[in-house]
């Protein structure tokens, strides 16, 4: 798979708490490292990684270009540490790939298809899996692998890891026998109008009642 | 409603709930997240009445995660009690949430529907919230920069 995406990183001198006033400033603190390369810290524009976090995902090669570097490097993304609640990224991972060399990667699974079952609005489709690690040469790591739901035509059908098609030099990682997508029967939820008990609180059975029991039992007392 | 079947104390310390949720903050099995935004202290009925908006919402079709529950026993002492006298009775069963903490997933379902469900599910709870996506995570965290700059 030809390299497309490009990202361009500076080198990075601070280090620790200090980031978090970079950050600040729209630079967000990575690594890369590869099996050849010692880590490096980087710093990288909120903006460009965010864009490119979006389309690279953790299965496309990335043109890495570091300033004052000579060549571009071909990393993959190994991890991003994302902010609880607004997502933004914190840190980033990149694993520097030899083109020659195999590698593992998280590659996501996309639906495809329509189960008959599930436009008519009988079943549901679980999703067993959602993404799935392969081993492969960096030129023949796929960007995605797509699943046929079409196949799954009534409620027994259920496609498995070794349903899925791959190109000859991707290897999956995953048992072969580990489900991916199954259907179940859509159930309609009676929304009862009953007037709720109180959950009545006392009718809770208490492990260790007591503090006769406390002392007998091994389990430590409360600080 | 949601409450413990057994419990190790009856009555536990009240507790902190400052920092954020480090566990439980992630879409882990739909497509579709409502996150906490702000902690509290949210009880059975509040769950139990945010779980009824969308199951009636959605009626048929969907799946719903309900990713808390009210395993924390509140006390409450009596009307014109005095003070002392030791710690009041279990009244309720709450979940202690923080921020972050992932409330409800939803699955199966088209994203405005997931949308609107989870909108009504939020107005019966006691704090802001906000809705996520499993795939979207990326895409959103580059709107919500483009909407500061």
């Amino acid at each position: 798979m030809p390299v497309q995406i490009e990202l361009a990183a500076e080198p990075r001198e601070v280090q620790g708490r200090r980031v978090k006033q970079m950050r600040s400033q729209g630079w967000i603190p990575a690594v890369v490292y590869g099996h050849h390369t010692a880590p490096r810290s980087l710093q990288i524009e909120l903006r460009a990684l965010s864009k490119v976090l979006a389309r690279a995902g953790e299965s496309r090669l990335i043109s890495l270009q570091v300033a004052g570097g000579e060549t571009p490097q071909t990393v993959l993304v190994r991890e991003v540490q994302r902010d609880v609640l607004n997502h933004l990224p914190l840190h980033v991972d990149f694993y520097e790939v030899s083109m020659t060399e195999k590698l593992r990667a998280t590659v996501p699974l996309h639906f495809v298809g329509r189960s008959p079952l599930v436009a008519s609005g009988d079943a549901l489709l679980n999703e067993a899996l959602t993404e799935i690690e392969v081993e492969c040469l960096p030129a023949d790591l796929p960007e995605s692998i797509e699943v046929d739901i079409s196949r799954l035509t009534d409620f027994d059908a259920i496609i498995l890891v070794k349903d899925l098609q791959v190109s000859s030099g991707v290897e999956l990682l995953a048992d072969p026998n580990e489900p991916v997508a199954n259907l179940s029967a859509v159930r309609e939820e009676v929304v009862e109008e009953e007037v709720a008990a109180p959950a009545e609180a006392a009718e809770v059975e208490v492990v260790a009642k007591g503090k006769a029991a406390k002392g007998e039992e091994e389990v430590p007392a409360e600080e | 409603m949601l409450m413990p079947k057994r419990v190790k104390y009856r009555k536990p310390h009240r507790g902190r709930m400052t920092g954020r949720a480090t566990r439980g903050n992630e879409v882990s099995f739909g497509e579709y997240g409502l996150q906490a935004l702000e902690p509290c202290w949210m009880t059975a009925r509040q769950i139990e009445a945010a779980r009824r908006a969308i199951v009636r919402f959605l009626r048929r079709g969907g799946k719903v995660w309900i990713r808390v529950f009210p395993d924390h026993a509140a006390t409450l002492k009596g009307a014109e009690t005095r003070m002392g006298g030791g710690k009041g009775a279990v009244d309720h069963w709450v979940a202690v949430v923080r921020p972050g903490l992932m409330l409800f997933e939803l699955g199966g379902i088209r994203e405005e529907i997931a949308r609107d469900a989870l909108r009504l599910a939020s107005h019966k709870l006691p704090i802001r919230t906000q809705f996520v996506t499993r795939e979207g995570l990326a895409e959103s965290a580059s709107e919500a920069k483009e909407a500061v700059a």
